[in-house]
Parts: C-alpha cells; structure tokens; sequence
C-alpha cells in the first residue's frame, strides 16, 4: 500500500468507530447495571460483623464498620450516577436560556453583562470551588448537584451561545423575522432546534467531567455522610483497611474507573461527527 | 505591531479584572453564604455564647464590606489574616505546604510537556495506524478517570501485591526529593489526565497541520519527513496546545488536592482539606486566592503565548 499524502484517515474512521462502540459499551454496562438495578437486589442491612474481615458468607468480606461490602456496592452506584445526572440537567437548565438570549439579542451591553461574570468563575479550579463552599456549608447530594452544576454553567453557556450565534446569523433566522414571527418561535423553534447536535456532543463530554467531579468530591468528603454508601466515598473510608481487605477498595474503586472510562469512550464514539476532530475541545474537569 | 500591543493591554486588563473577581468571589462565597463560619466552627452543640465570642474574634459582626475592605487591603501587601482555629497567620500555612506541593508540580509539569507532545507526536506520525489507534483508545479512556480510582488501584498493584513502591508518603515529612520512589506514584497519578488530554490535543493539530496545503507542497519540494514534521507542521500545532497547558493547571490543582490525600503528602492541598474540615475560613480564602490568582496568571501567560505562536487564530480576548 502506497502512502498517500491525503489523509487516510476517512477510510479508518468507521470500524474504529464501530470498536470503541462496542468497547465503550462492554467497560461501561457493568458499573450501569449494578448503579441502576443494584438497590432492588441489596435486601435489608445484615447483622454487623467485626470490620475488614474476608470470608463468613461476605462476597467481598466486610467494610470499616463491618458492614456487607457486596450490599454496599449494589446501593453505592446510583448516587454517584444520579447526582451526575442531575448536576449535567441542572448546567444546561441555567446555560441553555443564558446562552440563547445572549447569541439572540441586539443589545450588546446585555450580551456582556450574561456572558462577562461567568468568565470569572472560569478562571477559579473547580474543585476548589466546591471545597470553598463546603468549608462554610455542609452541602448534602442536592447542594453537591447544584456545585457542580455551577462550575459546569460558564463553559455550557459559552457553547449554547457560541452555536446559537452560528445559527442565529443563517438568513432562515432573517426571513422569520420578517415573516413577523414571534421572538420564541425564531429563538426556540428554529435556532434551539438547530443547536441541538452540537448540544448533545457538548453534554456527553460535559457528563463525563461532571461524573469525574461528583466521584472527587464524594472522596473528599463534600456532600455525603461520612458512611453513605457511595462508590467514592468506599474508597475512601476503607482505604485505612487496604492492607487487611483490599476488596473494599478495589471493587468500588475498579467500578468507578469503568464507569468514567466508559461513558467517555461511548459518547466520543457515539457523538462523533465525521469530519470534526476529536479532542477539539476538552472540557473543564 | 500596534495590534498586538492592543491585544496584550487588553488581555492584561483581563486578567486584572479577573483578579479582582477572583478575590471577591471567594470572599462572596465564604462570607455571604447562608451558613455562618461561627455557627459552623462552633461545632456540633452550638453554645450562643461560643457562637458570639467566635463572632466577634472573627469580626463577623462587622458589616461586610468593612471586612471586605480590610482583607482586600491586607492581601495588597502580603497579610493573609489568622487562622480562626490555632491563631498563626495564613501565610505561615502557605509557607508550610508550599514545599511539597510544588515540587509535585514542577515534576508533573516537567515530564508532563515532554510526554504529551511525544505521545501526540507518534500517534499523528502513525495516523489511522496500530500505534495511533492504541495511543488514541488508552488516552481517551484514561483521560476520564478520577484520580483517587486510579490511584488507589496503583498503590494496589504496585504497593500491596508487588511490594516495589511505598504506598504512601507517610513518615518522609517534606523531604520528599530524598525518597524518589515515593514520589513516583503520585507523579504517575497526577500526569495521567493532563498527559491524555495534551497528547489528544497535539496530535490533532499535527494530524491537521500534516494534511495542510503547505506541508503537502514541502514535501513535493522534497523536504524531508522529518523536517516537515518538527520544523513546520509541530509549531502550527502548538498554539492550542499551549493553551490547553494552561488549562491543565486547573486539573493539575484538583489533582494535587487529591493526589496530596491520597498520598499523606504534606503540601497545600493537604493544608486546604484540613482547613475545611475545620472550617477555618482564613486559611481556606488564603489558599483559595493563591490557586486562582495562580490560575489567571497562567491563563493569561498561555493566551499570550499562543497569540504569539499563531497571530491568526484569533485568541479571545
């Protein structure tokens, strides 16, 4: 085969695409299936056995307070998956109408006073963020959500305006509105309507971020009870016992990976538009 | 070269603003939150007369921007206040964890720009090959990974099973440099995001800058691969490269604290963690303002870089 000096890179895409589907899809359905069905099958709490014990009828012995590490893995999924969840709604809850309205209007000075305070939350970590207000709060899964929401809100609303203003300037958008059409019609029938692709890519990717900040904070402590059960929040508490039972670490600690790993590699498979580069954009952690 | 003197006033006027927002963001979310630093340091028993005392060491019956003022004032030259909790000044926790943290930092940073940029380098060389296709997949689904998952199950396999590595940096105090082999664990987990996610980015932009009309013509000339690979396709692929580094520093902080927890290393983000969970709200200000005037600096140095790398690009301003 000669190599030519086009890329070659139109002939590989599709079963390169079609691999890391069904990659993204084998690393991921674990963690999911455990994280959705996991609560129906726990059963009640068993009697508490000594801490960090392997073997007595425990699948994957015993946690820091003697608690069934199994039980704990099959409630400890939804948490960090329904937080993420939520926090993903939550951003684009507050970023969709921001951006939309700032892409949409005329007034420019408006524009800048939607779009100029979110610069500054950009430039503050994350993680920091968060931490700065847990240190006055005692944020629960709700105030976490809503954290990470907000740290996620700046980039999303650049990217809601950004591709609104892309379409906002296609001329449909000026017959419309000589045609008389109302304001909600053009902004939210034709110019939602036609951001909506670059929405779903930019929600896959921002998941997977939200997913990596909700796992990071829960192990640090922020917005969960100290024994919750939480996939992050295990590895934490029973690292103190990784010499003795490493399985109550590792399990919780394997899903997590292959949660994070999953989803990335399943929404970079599935959202991929042929002809855009991969890894264009990378989003805030 | 007026336009680009316009550009760097512009963007260094950002940053100052941005500075500004910074400081009062953070005073904002500590001070003006619903909860209360008194209530919250008082504990679990809250006793009113505790509650008062503590307001009033802390001059929280002060209006707000009476303190905001003063703490303003004294960041201007240096004076970060007093911990609430043991009374020493902010600035000796900032000394205290600097050592370490910094370290970690210069270590990622250093092996951190070699790694992405030969990693994204080979896979652009083998584009659509083996090489690129196994480099694309493992920095794809490693980008995504939590530190403390990662990191965990390394300490695992290397400390628990293999026994080469210590598994944490108990018992080394600062002197971290004199026990490298603990330092290679926290090193390794704090490069894994940033590594990925420069090493996607480089190889992008060579992928494109490769295919470009302009390497394309070099090479009819009979420019050697080589040479039209590191002397004109990599330059063009590094403006966004540079700036992604910058961006990298945001995970590299949240990497830090975490990698610090992980590995008991005594740096800054082991200051900040117990200063939240004592809800010493001075000594988490400090560190707050530290890490996000650091973030703007960076942030700004890198969009100066990259306008100077590619004048055309366009970097927002």
């Amino acid at each position: 085969m000669t190599r030519t000096l086009v890329s070659p890179v139109c002939r590989v895409v599709r079963p390169r695409r079609a691999g890391r589907y069904a990659l993204g899809l084998a690393v991921i359905s674990a963690p999911l299936v455990l994280a959705v069905l996991g609560p129906v099958f726990a059963g009640g709490p068993g009697a508490r056995a000594a801490s960090f014990t392997l073997g007595d009828g425990h699948w994957f012995g015993t946690d820091f307070v003697g608690r069934d590490v199994w039980r704990q893995i099959l409630l400890g999924g939804r948490p960090v998956v329904l937080t993420a969840l939520a926090a993903t709604a939550l951003a684009y809850l507050v970023a969709l109408p921001l951006g939309l309205i700032a892409a949409l209007t005329h007034r420019r000075w408006l524009e800048e006073t939607l779009m100029r305070p979110l610069d500054v939350v950009l430039a503050v970590p994350s993680l920091l963020l968060i931490l700065l207000v847990a240190s006055v709060l005692t944020p629960g899964a709700a105030g976490l959500a809503l954290l990470v929401a907000l740290v996620n809100v700046p980039d999303a609303a650049r990217i809601v305006r950004a591709a609104a203003a892309e379409a906002a300037a296609r001329p449909a958008v000026e017959a419309l509105r000589m045609q008389g059409e109302t304001w909600w019609r053009t902004a939210v029938g034709y110019v939602g309507r036609s951001i909506l692709r670059t929405l779903a890519a930019d929600a896959g990717i921002r998941l997977t971020g939200v997913l990596y900040l909700v796992a990071t904070a829960a192990f640090l402590g922020v917005g969960v009870a100290p024994d919750a059960a939480d996939w992050a929040v295990m590895v934490d508490r029973n690292r103190t016992g990784l010499f003795v039972q490493p399985w109550a670490v590792v399990v919780p600690a394997l899903l997590i990976v292959a949660l994070t790993m999953g989803s990335n590699l399943l929404f970079d498979a599935a959202l991929h538009k042929p002809g855009r580069r991969r890894g264009e954009r990378e989003p805030r952690p | 070269m007026t336009g680009l003197r316009s550009f760097v006033t512009r963007r260094m006027l950002l940053g100052v603003v941005q500075t500004v927002a910074v400081v009062l963001l953070v005073f904002a979310l500590t001070e003006a939150l619903p909860g209360d630093a008194a209530v919250a340091l008082a504990g679990d028993q809250p006793d009113p007369a505790r509650i008062a005392a503590l307001r009033e060491a802390m001059h929280l019956d002060r209006p707000a921007y009476e303190r905001l003022a003063e703490w303003a004032a004294g960041l201007l030259h240096g004076d970060f206040g007093a911990s609430v909790t043991s009374g020493r000044p902010v600035s000796q926790y900032l000394a205290d964890g600097f050592g370490p943290t910094l370290l970690l930092a210069a270590l990622t940073v250093a092996l951190l720009v070699p790694a992405g940029f030969g990693l994204g380098v080979l896979a652009a060389r083998h584009e659509g090959r083996l090489v690129d296709r196994l480099i694309s997949s493992l920095t794809l689904a490693v980008y995504a990974v939590p530190e403390f998952a990662l990191g965990v199950l390394l300490v695992t396999v290397f400390a628990l099973r293999l026994d080469w590595l210590p598994p944490t940096a108990v018992g080394y105090g600062t002197d971290l440099l004199g026990h490298p082999a603990a330092l290679l664990l926290p090193v390794l987990v704090l490069l894994s995001r940033p590594v990925c996610s420069l090493a996607r980015l480089v190889r992008a932009g060579m992928v494109d800058a490769l295919a470009a009309p302009y390497a394309v013509h070099a090479r009819r000339y009979g420019v050697g691969g080589a040479r039209v690979r590191y002397a004109h396709a990599l330059p063009n692929a590094l403006a966004p490269a540079v700036q992604q580094l910058a961006r990298t520093i945001d995970w590299l902080l949240c990497g830090v604290i975490v990698v610090e927890a992980l590995f008991v290393i005594p740096g800054l983000g082991t200051v900040l963690l117990n200063a939240v969970a004592e809800r010493d709200v001075p000594v988490v200000q400090g560190l707050a303002v530290v890490f996000g005037v650091l973030t703007v600096v960076l942030n700004l140095g890198a969009d100066l870089v990259a306008h100077r790398l590619a004048p055309r690009a366009g970097v927002a301003a």
